[in-house]
This record gives C-alpha cells, structure tokens and sequence, in this order.
C-alpha cells in the first residue's frame, strides 16, 4: 500500500505563557506573542512519518487559518511531510468547532480523502478536544482519540491505537479510513531534517485553499455557520484565601504549619 | 577486543564522513592512547572506545554506538595524540551522521526543538528570558553609549543558581564603571548545544542569525558569562565585523584589573606604597603622614575586606593603620596565609 | 446559518444530562451534572432529565430519581453493553430528537467528549467544552456557560442563541454531587432502539486495568510543578503519611515525570480536597482552577511575588526541596512519638 495517504490536522497557537491579559479591560492580549505547532500535532505528525517510514506513502499536512501559519506549517514540510493545504479566507474567521470541522472536512474530501486523519488530541487555546470527533462526524469515519501509539495492518486495511485509561489502557482497532487523535507529548518528534530543510522553506508545496476553491456552503463556514457566541468576558472569581506568611527555618515552618493545620494533636 | 562480526562498509558513508572530517581522521595510526587517556576509564569497566570510533570513522564504518554520546569533549585525548587528529571533530561529525539518519538519543530532538521554538535548551519560555534582571535596571545594549555588550546565555537567564553568577557580574562590572548593556528578552541562543550535540547545519543556521543580531546592534566588545558561549563566538561563528572581540568574563575582569578600573583606584605602576619600602620601616613617620593610613582607606572604598599582600613590612605597616582607625570587618592577610586557608589549614 | 436538527420553536423547555455508567454504576461525574441540573432546572421552573445508555441499566433509573432527576430515559440494548461512539451516538442522537431537550449537559471524560464532539456535529448544533459554571435565564431560556481562557483569570462566557439543545461538557469535579433523596420518584422512559451491528466499526482488541488513580476522590492532595524540578519522590512520601495522592502542573506531566491522570487543573482533573499543597508551583489560573475548591492550600515558592500565594491560605517562602523534606521529618518524628 505505497499510495497510503496520511493527513496530519495541524493548529498554530500563540505560546501559552506569552497571552497576556490587560488588567482594565480583562481582554486577552494577543498581539506579539510567539506562536508554535500546537504541541500534540507535532505528535500526530511524527506518528504520520513513522507509519510513512515503515509503510511507504505521502503524508499531507491539513491547517485552517490565516496566512501567517505558513512559515510554522513548512517546519512540517521540514521534517518530512510532503505537502501543505492551508485553509485560509477571512470567511473562515471566527469558526467555532461546528465550523471548524466542517470547513477541515471539505479540504480532506478536496484532496479526494485520505487513509489516516491524525489530529492532537486538543489545541492548547481552545482546548476542546471537539475537532477530532466532529470531523470524523462529518466524514462518517470511525475514531480513535487519545491513542499513544497506533499501527497499521496495511493488507487488512485496519489501524489500532493503543489508548490509556484510569488505571491501564486499551487496544482499539477500526477499518480505514479512520480519524485519530494523538496524546500529548506520547512521542517525540524528529528534528527537521537539514538536506530538505531549505527546500521545505522556499517556495512550492503549499496550497492555498480559499471557501470557493472546497465549494463550500457558505452558511457553514466561519462565524455565520457557528452557532456558539462569546458573549462577555467576565472577571474570574476569586475566593478570599487567608494569605499568611509563615518564617522561619524549614523546620520552624514546618512545625508551625503542622500546628495549624491541626496535623501534630 | 573489537568483534569479529562482518560489516559492510558503506561507500557513501566513508565519502560524507571524509567531508565532514575534511580528512581529520586519517592522521589516526591507532595506537590507542586516546582510549587510554579518556576519563571515561576512571568510572566505567569498559572505556569510551575513542581509538574504535576514530578507526570506524576512518573505514566509513557506522553503528549506532551509545558511545559516541558519551563523550564529554574534555579533549585529554587531543592533548596526548601523538598525530594531533582533532577527535573531538571527528565525533562532532561521527554525531552528525547520527542525525541525518535520525540514531539521536531520547530526549536529544526535543533540546533542538527547544531551541528553536524557546530560543534556549531549558524548555523555557522565551519571554521571561529577561526576568532574571529584574529590579536591576539593566539598559537594553546601545552601541553608541556602551562599551560591552554582557552576553548573559540561557543558562544564566534561567537558571536560578546561574542567575547568582549573573547578578554577582554586574555588581562587579558596576563598581569598575562599566558601561555595559544586555539584550534582555531579544538576547538569542549562542547555539551552543547545537554544536556540541553534533547537529552542524543547525548550529551554523543560529550563528548565522545571532551574529547577524550581533552586527545590526553594532557590538564590539562582548562579554560571555559561559566559556562555552564564549568558545561558540569566538572559534566557531562565521567570521563577524573586524572590530568584534568576544571575551570570557574572567579574561574581562583581568583587563579591568590590568587597566586599573577594578580594585584600587591607585593601582600597577601607580600603586600606593605602604609606605614601609626605601629603608622607611627604619625611620619614623609621623602619625597622619603615613601612606599606609590612605592605602587601607582605598582598600574599603573598594569594598573589599580583605587587603592581601605578598611583604611582610606590608602587612606590618597596614595592620598598625588598621588598629589605629579600624574598620569593620576590613583585615590584612599575606597570600601564603589565604592559600594556607583555602587548603583548609590551621594556623 | 446553518438550522440545528430541531429548533428553539421546537424544543421542549427541559434539562437533559447524559449519565455516563460503567458496568453498571452510575459515574460519579453523572451524580455531579444532576446536582448541577437540578439547581438550574429548579431556578427555571422546568423538569431535568437523565438519559442512560447502556446494557440491563434499568437499576440505575432509581438511583438517578434519587439524585434529582424527574424523568429517566432509558437506551437499553445489548449493543450498548460497551461504550462504543458509534451506537452510543445512535441511541443518543435518537433519543434526544424525540425528547427534543432546551439543554443537554455531557460529562467531560474521555467517552463524554467523544460522544458529545459527535454529537453536536450530527445535532449542527453548539458544544461549549469545559465549561466551568452554568446559568440558565428563566426568562430567555438561554444558557451561558463560563469557560476560563488562557492563564490570567479570564472567563469567557459563551451562548448559542439559535440552536438546539444547548449542549456543555463539564469536567469531573466542578460541581459537587448531592445528597440522594430515596423517597424521590419519577417516570421512566424506556426508548424503543433499532441498532444494528453493521454500525459498529470500532472494536476493543485488548483492555488492561489496573487501579487506577481518582484525585477528584483524594481528601489530601499534593501538587508539584516545575519548581520541584522532576522530585516527585519527595512528593509521593509526603502524600503517603498525609493518607493523599500526589497531583501536578501540565509541564511535569508533559516531561513524564507523573502520570498524565495526576494532572490537576483545566484540562486535568479538577479536585475538592480538604488540603492541598502547591509546591514549586507558580499559580497560572489553568492550574488554580482544579484546586480553589480546596478547604485549605498550602503554597511553598522560592519567589515571594509568585501569583499561588494569593490563592493560598499558609504561605511559605522557600525551596520546596528543603521545606518538604522538613514537613516529611516533622510528620514521621510526630508519627514516632504517638505511637510508642
Ligand atoms: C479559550 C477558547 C475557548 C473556546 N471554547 C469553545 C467552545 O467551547 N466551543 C466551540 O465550539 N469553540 C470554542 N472555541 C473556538 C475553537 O477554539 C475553534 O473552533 C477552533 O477552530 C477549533 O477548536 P479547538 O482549538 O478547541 O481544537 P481541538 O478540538 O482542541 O483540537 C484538536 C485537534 O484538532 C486539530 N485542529 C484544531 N483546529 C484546527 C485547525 N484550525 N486547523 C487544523 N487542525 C485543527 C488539531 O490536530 C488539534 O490538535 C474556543 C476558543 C478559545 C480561544
Ligand atoms: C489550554 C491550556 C490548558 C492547561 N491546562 C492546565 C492544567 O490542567 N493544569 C496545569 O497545571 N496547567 C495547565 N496549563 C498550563 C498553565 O497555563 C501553566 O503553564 C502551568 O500550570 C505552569 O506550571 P508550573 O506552575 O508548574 O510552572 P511555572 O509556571 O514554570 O512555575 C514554576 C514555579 O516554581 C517556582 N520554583 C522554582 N524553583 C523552586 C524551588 N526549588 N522551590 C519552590 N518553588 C520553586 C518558581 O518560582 C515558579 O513560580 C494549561 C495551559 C493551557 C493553554
């Protein structure tokens, strides 16, 4: 199976720690904070490339966002991805996961589907965890979300992803196509590789896909086909804590605190 | 005892190794004393096989060997080879080799993503490289108004001991009127990690841009808290703007001392005599004419509390000037006696 | 835009939360959505539905009266015996367009997401993930659900005006179960199902359990982040002699010195012990979350500025590696003493 088409769905987000809130207005700030690959993605792809190391194929990498995810998307290409699709019209904007999912559908089913759908398991800004299960909704896939490792039988045409839970985990096993999620941080992803480094950086290799390029609906996409709305920010609440500083050597301290804590009657 | 195993060797391999090596390797006559000299011997049964690694690196020889990465490139071995092969090189290239066909050690990927997602090798966030500073009021470098740019390095940002050798530098290059300015949150990577992991194209893709950084601030002077930036600067950057001189802080401070801007006002050839030498410690001075009384008085103008001299009509005319105008906790020690001390010894 | 399957003209003024079961038990998550449930549905004046999907449940309806609930619906199919997204988002989907609910509430576990991501798609409808509180105006009949974005401290509240049902997840943990009231009854539903075996793709090849780790259960918790620098050992011995478990911050869990389940926090696993302790722990609010239902917290931190002390009530500055292997002797000697 050397035609095995994998695609990896890949998010840029603003580095955690660089969002900023301005104390007035409680709005985030995020103007001039870094980006990076969401972290899971570069899981999800690494998992892509194993499988393309063992089993042959191409791997595409699928975003959708504004331009400026080019240059972090073509770190992917870097690391041996063979090609970009970036979804990206300013109709896109605003898209919650209903939105989302269905406008990353129609760019899979543009490039006339795929064998394998890797996401991460969630963004590290939205956070949902809702692409994965929604766009193998739209698709009529079956999932596996939160796997750690995950093998393909390329005969039998099944993937089985291992996936933990409380106390163990288990195997899951379902025909391909099938949508996969990754776990965080279940992997480690290669460092690009310098004899394609430069290449991946220039030119060629992306493909840009506007709303009428995937002919979609445009009551779907973006803002209008969202129905989710933020309607405020709001302050967090805060309960009142006691604050007290306690001094003193470690073992004054921890005494006084046992004390407190009424832990030494 | 090397197995007795076949290999292959690998042609391609031999001709990118010989490239990478530029031919380093073939000095080797395997005489073994690098094996011989490696500290890895001092705690291991088998040592680091440096003799083995330099033959395969001359046959085109690869295996995944975890030995390569354990060499620490201390260098004993270059210093004691008899056809100086530079082996250190020749494992960097061994390494590089490595990566290209992705045989790295766990958790070895994730420092270069670090570094370029984090622009340093910690996993820290980028933007609170300048926090360490905090409260002192560092100025952002100027070329114009500062003599030195004070490379302070990723290890010195982030790490809450290395931060104390960073704070303790500033103080001291304070009290000598340096004009100096950091780069704070915009200060990049040296890429030393880079380098030193084996990973070449990647090293001399952030030497390009941090020297770049470099030359569009104008720096001249540079100043480096960690010899291994230091080293990356001045041995293994691309050839930077004439007038750009990297310096170790020690070499720094040593300059400073040099030049009479750190310690004694009055120092070197300009030095203050105690007074004692010139047969004067056999006639008499009379009280408030005494050098000695201005020499320990330029002594705590600099801080310091302790006066070292290496005379005894030194030490006999500054402890007399002590007791006469003491100062709290100022005190006269010969050398001898601090080297005495430093070994712990009781007088 | 975009109609959802059944419209606000459509929908019946009523709660449903989906109560997840394993083997036949009731989530303790599920207890935790009806108490919730209830409080809204009392406010709006509307009854609160459960809907159990599962294998020879009927048992659990009663425990689901008990816990608040007005009505049960009940999915009852040898194919639900094991969750699997495909007939359980049948049943559901099934379920939900005949009851036609205002609301419906998902817990945010592993097969609740998946379930409920699934869902909202077949429904074109909303999901609102994490949420972190829950309103619903009697009046309008909307609900607004509180989500905290990024560190910082900042709610986001979120709302979908126009489409049916309004659909949240919330993590275990964020809301606390209530008392049962044996005496309470109710109607219940059981729903005709027409599954058939060829929808089902995904399939279990293997499962491995061992005991697992519950930190929404532990009365003492001890949380560790980078500031402890990988020494969870350390953290693991103060635990022990506390009768706790030892919890951390997402960057240990990422760097794999704990396991992933002992993340506490937003996207970990929100607690309500008696006493926690935050050790090298600087206090982002993704973190502060999964612990300010704490009684008591107690934060050690190298940096007095460090935002964890303002969520804490015992303050100690210091290195963590010292303070706790202090806490650790005091308590042994304490030990020591009582029991001779
Ligand atoms: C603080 C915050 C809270 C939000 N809450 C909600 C909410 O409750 N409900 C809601 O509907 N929307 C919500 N959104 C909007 C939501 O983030 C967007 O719809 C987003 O496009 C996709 O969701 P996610 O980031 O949660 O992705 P997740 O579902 O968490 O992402 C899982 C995986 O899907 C893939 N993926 C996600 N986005 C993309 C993309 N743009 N391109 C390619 N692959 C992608 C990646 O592989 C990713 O790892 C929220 C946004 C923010 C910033
Ligand atoms: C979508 C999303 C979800 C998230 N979910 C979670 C979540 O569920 N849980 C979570 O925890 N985080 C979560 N995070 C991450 C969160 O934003 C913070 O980055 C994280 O909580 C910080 O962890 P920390 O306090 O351990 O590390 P840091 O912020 O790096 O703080 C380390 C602290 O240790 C102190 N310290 C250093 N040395 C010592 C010493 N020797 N002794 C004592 N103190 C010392 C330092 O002063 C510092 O305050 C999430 C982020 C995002 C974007």
């Amino acid at each position: 199976m050397t035609d095995l088409h994998i695609v990896v769905c890949m998010k840029v987000v603003p580095k955690t720690e660089e969002v900023r809130v301005n104390p007035e207005t409680r709005r985030l700030i995020r103007a001039g904070a870094r980006s990076e690959i969401n972290p899971p993605d570069m899981n999800a792809l690494e998992m892509a490339l194993g499988l393309k190391d063992r089993h042959g194929g191409r791997v595409s990498i699928l975003s959708m966002g504004p331009p400026t995810f080019e240059p972090y998307l073509r770190v992917g290409l870097a690391m041996g991805a063979d090609h970009v699709y970036l979804l990206s019209d300013p109709q896109f904007g605003g898209a919650d996961t209903l939105a989302t999912t269905y406008t990353l559908a129609r760019g899979i089913q543009r490039m006339d589907g795929a064998d394998l759908i890797l996401c991460g398991e969630e963004s590290s800004d939205g956070a949902t965890g809702q692409v994965p299960p929604g766009l193998a909704e739209w698709l009529d896939l079956p999932q596996l979300t939160l796997v750690t490792d995950v093998t393909i039988d390329a005969v039998a045409r099944r993937v089985c992803g291992r996936r933990e839970i409380r106390g163990g985990y288990e195997l899951l096993a379902a025909p391909m196509p099938a949508v996969v999620s990754a776990r965080t941080a279940c992997n480690e992803p290669r460092f690009m590789d310098y004899r394609i480094k430069r290449r991946a950086f220039e030119e060629g290799q992306v493909t840009v896909w506007r709303a009428e390029d995937l002919a979609a609906d445009e009551t779907m996409i973006g803002a209008r086909g969202s129905p989710t709305i933020v309607s405020g920010l709001d302050e967090a609440r805060v309960r009142e804590r006691r604050r007290e500083f306690l001094r003193g050597t470690p073992e004054e301290i921890a005494q006084d605190l046992l004390a407190r804590l009424g832990l030494l009657d | 005892m090397e197995t007795a195993e076949p290999r292959t060797l690998d042609d391609g391999l031999w001709d990118r190794l010989s490239e990478l090596t530029e031919g380093a390797a073939d000095l080797c006559y395997q005489c073994g004393v690098c094996t011989a000299i490696c500290p890895w011997g001092l705690v291991r049964e088998e040592p680091l096989p440096v003799r083995t690694l330099v033959r395969h690196a001359q046959l085109g020889l690869s295996d995944a060997q975890d030995a390569l990465w354990l060499c620490t490139a201390c260098a004993q071995c270059e210093v004691t080879c008899p056809r100086q092969v530079p082996v250190v090189t020749v494992i960097r290239a061994l390494r590089q080799l490595r990566w290209e066909r992705r045989q790295t050690l766990k958790g070895l990927p994730s420092v270069l993503w670090s570094l370029y997602w984090n622009n340093n090798p910690w996993s820290q966030p980028p933007s609170r490289r300048g926090n360490w500073a905090q409260g002192l009021e560092l100025p952002t470098y100027d070329a114009e108004k500062h003599e030195v740019l004070l490379y302070v390095g990723c290890t010195c940002s982030y790490d809450r001991r290395a931060q104390s050798i960073a704070g303790a530098l500033v103080k001291v290059l304070r009290a000598a009127d340096v004009r100096f300015g950091v780069l704070g949150e915009g200060e990049p990577c040296c890429g030393e990690p880079a380098l030193s992991l084996g990973h070449l194209p990647y090293f001399e893709e952030i030497a390009q841009k941090t020297a770049e950084v470099f030359r569009e601030r104008g720096v001249r002077r540079l100043v480096a808290i960690s010899p291994h930036a230091f080293d990356v600067f001045q041995n293994h950057y691309p050839a930077l703007d004439e007038g750009f001189r990297p310096s170790h802080y020690v070499q720094y401070l040593a300059d400073l001392v040099r030049t009479g801007r750190l310690g004694f006002d009055r120092s070197l050839d300009l030095a203050l005599c105690c007074g004692g030498g010139g047969g004067r410690a056999w006639i008499e001075t009379p009280a408030g004419e005494r050098f000695s009384d201005l020499r320990i008085r330029e002594a705590a103008a600099t801080g310091a509390s302790v006066i070292a001299t290496a005379c005894p009509l030194c030490v006999a005319c500054l402890e007399d000037s002590l007791r006469a105008q003491p100062l709290a906790g100022m005190q006269v020690l010969d050398v001898a006696e601090i080297a005495a001390r430093a070994l712990g010894e009781t007088a | 835009m975009v109609a959802s399957r059944y419209t606000v003209e459509e929908q019946r003024q009523a709660i449903w939360v989906y109560l997840e079961q394993t083997s036949g038990e009731l989530e303790r998550i599920s207890l935790e959505l009806l108490s919730k449930g209830r409080q809204l549905a009392d406010r709006a004046g509307w009854p609160l539905a459960g809907l159990i999907c599962g294998h020879q449940v009927r048992p659990l309806a009663q425990q689901a009266l008990a816990h608040g609930a007005d009505e049960v619906w009940l999915a009852d199919h040898l194919l639900l015996a094991d969750f699997a997204v495909e007939t359980f988002a049948q049943a559901t989907f099934a379920a939900l367009m005949q009851g036609r609910p205002s609301v419906f509430l998902v817990g945010g576990t592993p097969n609740g997401r998946d379930l409920a991501g699934r869902l909202a798609v077949r429904l074109r409808t909303g999901l609102n993930a994490d949420c972190t509180n829950l309103r619903l105006d009697p009046r309008t009949g909307i609900l607004t659900s509180e989500i905290t974005g990024f560190g910082g401290g900042v709610l986001a509240l979120l709302e979908m005006p126009n489409h049916r049902p309004q659909m949240a997840t919330v993590r275990p943990g964020v809301f606390a179960p209530a008392d049962a009231d044996p005496g309470r009854t109710g109607r219940v539903i059981e729903l005709p199902l027409d599954l058939s075996p060829e929808i089902l793709r995904t399939g279990r090849v293997k499962r491995v359990v061992g005991r697992g780790v519950d930190l929404t259960q532990a009365s003492v918790l001890v949380c560790g982040g980078r500031g402890v620098a990988g020494d969870f050992d350390m953290l693991e011995r103060l635990a022990r002699l506390l009768g706790g478990e030892v919890g951390a911050t997402r960057p240990p869990a990422d760097e794999g010195h704990v396991e992933r389940e002992r993340q506490v926090g937003q996207t970990g696993v929100v607690c309500r012990p008696k006493l926690a302790f935050a050790c090298g722990i600087s206090g982002a609010s993704h973190f502060v979350v999964g612990i300010q239902e704490a009684d008591t917290v107690v934060a050690i931190n190298t940096d007095p500025e460090a935002p964890i002390f303002e969520f804490s009530d015992y303050c100690i500055v210091g290195d963590a590696s010292r303070v706790v292997p202090a806490l650790v002797r005091a308590l042994q000697e304490r030990r020591g003493t009582t029991h001779d």
